[in-house]
């Protein structure tokens, strides 16, 4: 590379690897040197270097109940939108021919409104003599009162709600860029529609399972809002607990810590589906 | 052309830069406080501003951490007065944020009540550095409509006749300090924590859920969803206006209860004024015409005399009630950590 060209390709650089620097990497450690320190340091305050925090974890058994409970809520609604999103993109990307565009956009169209305003609309929803209930009396499929609202159902309800936008469209793009005389070849070769399915186009489409499902994993397991909206007295999880040592009792080194592991558990959740990755390249001979 | 805009341009700035310096020589008064909290409706700092021709401006707080925050980096100096919850003015005191009030010159302060003037945490030793503003409480509130009869005791809270249908509020200082006192201890100074994790998580069960804003409060109770639970005593009050058939009662075991208290800023710029000000605020004249708009109850023992028999029953203005609070009192951070470590773990307890 001639050096005219080099010293242009780091000028280009320069701009994204400093905004990650700034506002990625720098963060992220100062979140860490928090996360090692006894107290917030201030003009009053005296901040030690302990490992307390992060002790606390592996001593209290509520820090990890908590957390399990985050990862097995973000499995579950990663599971339930694979379950929706998947015929809904393969009937976006496949089937219809017409007004895909409308179609998608009107997946879009939840993200437009707040999280917040979302989650306050289940409330309502599924409030004991609210809409759903007397929908469901008048359907005679229940009797009395509807006991959803606080439940731990409810918070899964509305966190597939908010995420699943997220799989749908990671699936979409996958399941178009499948190469429709794939299909035909298989059909020609006397497959049935199933197996169609089962070897050429789900593995085909695994690369877009996979996004689409870290997508949805990864701020799932961190939520907060939603289980403490709708989860009533199941509504602690290990999110709730990081947003009260910040907005409450102004333990940041704890929160850091807490914030910190999560992060950790996130990375080795991400190399994992790296191998699944790589197992689907190998199955279909090649990334495509 | 070019030279004229140029010209109209510099004169339009020597009138602004005329202009600012007007405002920048007016005296201005700087408040630290919630927004919307008696301190800023406009008719009071109109009062205020034509009576002593300064200008009154305010800065708000989201919390109390927020003000001590503000007055560390920076504020010293700058701002006049502050309203602190008084569990945070032995902090501001040490730190050497405050100074001290005379007390002698509000001719007010002998108004207040003497339980809120006598507090320890508004002084050090012999010198006074905050003043009782208004004050409130945590307490049982039910359904009158639902539960015919006067309840008496805290324990309602965990009477399984109402399973299903109480709520408690999601704050590690309320839950413990209630706990404390159906269990007979202390409250700002609990002697038995794992009782009172004990009791928490025994109530569990048999709660409909948790509540941490106002307003989820007013929903719950409004939708019958719910018919007892620990509420505020503002809220309350507001409630009952509405007609809603809620009754608040402060039980055998007493209640937790709160005061807000003004404190003049270290090396405050108008000193005078500051105190002026505070004298202001716990006057009779602003007090009565707040609490008839809706404020918490006033610190102030004049205001009783002036106020209607319903607004100051409402806001239960009277010695007794005062008398049979447990004030929430300053406590270190660490201990503060540990009550947030037990409340999590209760909310964790499957």
């Amino acid at each position: 590379m001639p050096p005219g060209e080099r010293a242009w390709r780091n000028t280009l650089v320069l701009p994204p690897a400093a905004w990650l620097l700034l506002f990625v990497v720098m963060p992220l450690a100062i979140m860490f040197c928090f996360s090692l320190l006894t107290e917030v340091p201030g003009p009053t305050t005296k901040a030690v270097f302990t490992l307390q925090n992060y002790v606390k974890f592996f001593t209290k058994d509520f820090y990890r109940l908590l957390t399990w409970k985050s990862i097995t809520m973000g499995v579950w609604v990663t599971a339930i939108c694979l379950v929706i999103s998947y015929p809904m993109a393969y009937y976006l990307a496949k089937v219809v021919r017409r007004h895909q565009t409308t179609l998608l956009l009107l997946v879009i169209i939840p993200f437009w409104s707040s999280f917040l305003v979302r989650a306050y609309s289940w409330v309502t929803l599924f409030m004991e003599g609210g809409v759903l209930e007397r929908l469901l009396g008048k359907l005679h499929l229940i009797s009395g009162p509807l006991q959803f609202l606080f439940t731990y159902p409810a918070i899964i309800v509305a966190l597939v709600h908010i995420y699943f936008p997220y799989m749908v469209l990671t699936l979409f793009v996958s399941l178009e860029k499948i190469d429709d005389r794939l299909i035909e070849a298989a059909q020609t070769l006397g497959s049935r529609p199933w197996s169609t399915f089962w070897r050429v186009v789900f593995p085909l489409s695994l690369p877009g399972v996979v996004a689409g499902a870290m997508l949805v994993f990864i701020p799932a397991i961190g939520s907060f809002v939603e289980p403490r909206i709708l989860g009533g007295l199941a509504g602690t999880v290990i999110g709730t607990v990081i947003e009260d040592q910040f907005l409450v009792v102004y333990n940041w080194p704890l929160g850091s810590a807490l914030a910190f592991l999560l992060l950790v558990i996130m990375l080795l959740v991400l190399g994992g589906t790296a191998g699944i990755r790589k197992l689907a390249a190998g199955r279909t001979g090649g990334e495509r | 052309m070019r030279t004229r805009g140029l010209t109209l341009l510099l004169i339009l700035t020597m009138i602004a830069s005329l202009a600012l310096t007007t405002v920048a020589k007016e005296k201005v008064l700087r408040v630290i406080n919630w927004k919307d909290y008696g301190s800023d409706v406009p008719w009071a700092v109109k009062a205020f501003e034509q009576k002593f021709g300064v200008k009154v401006v305010h800065d708000y707080m989201a919390s109390e951490e927020e003000l001590l925050t503000k007055l560390r980096t920076g504020g010293i100096g700058k701002y006049d007065v502050a309203l602190p919850n008084i569990a945070y003015v032995p902090i501001a005191i040490n730190e050497n944020l405050l100074e001290p009030i005379h007390t002698e010159k509000l001719t007010n302060y002998k108004q207040l009540f003497a339980k809120f003037r006598g507090m320890k945490e508004l002084r050090k030793g012999n010198t006074i550095y905050a003043v009782p503003w208004v004050w409130g409480s945590t307490s049982l509130a039910y359904n009158s409509e639902v539960i015919k009869e006067d309840l008496t005791s805290l324990s309602a809270l965990w009477d399984p006749k109402y399973k299903g249908k109480i709520t408690f509020h999601d704050d590690f200082t309320d839950a413990i300090m209630t706990a404390a006192l159906v269990l007979g201890q202390d409250p700002n100074n609990p002697s038995d924590l794992g009782a009172i994790k004990k009791k928490l998580i025994e109530q569990k069960p048999l709660l409909k859920t948790y509540w941490s804003q106002g307003d989820d409060w007013s929903k719950l109770f409004a939708a019958k969803q719910i018919v007892i639970g620990n509420a505020w005593s503002g809220q309350s009050a507001a409630m009952r206006n509405e007609g809603q058939p809620l009754k608040y009662v402060i039980p055998k075991e007493g209640a937790i209860g709160w005061v807000d208290s003004w404190v003049v800023v270290k090396n405050a710029p108008n000193r005078d004024l500051a105190e002026k000000y505070i004298d202001y605020m716990i006057g009779a004249d602003f007090l009565t015409r707040w609490a008839k708009e809706g404020s918490p109850a006033p610190a102030s023992e004049a205001v009783l005399k002036t106020l209607p028999k319903q607004v100051s029953a409402d806001l239960m203005l009277d010695q007794a009630t005062i008398d049979r609070l447990s004030y929430i009192s300053y406590r270190p951070s660490a201990v503060l950590r540990q009550w947030d470590e037990l409340w999590q773990e209760v909310k964790a307890t499957p």
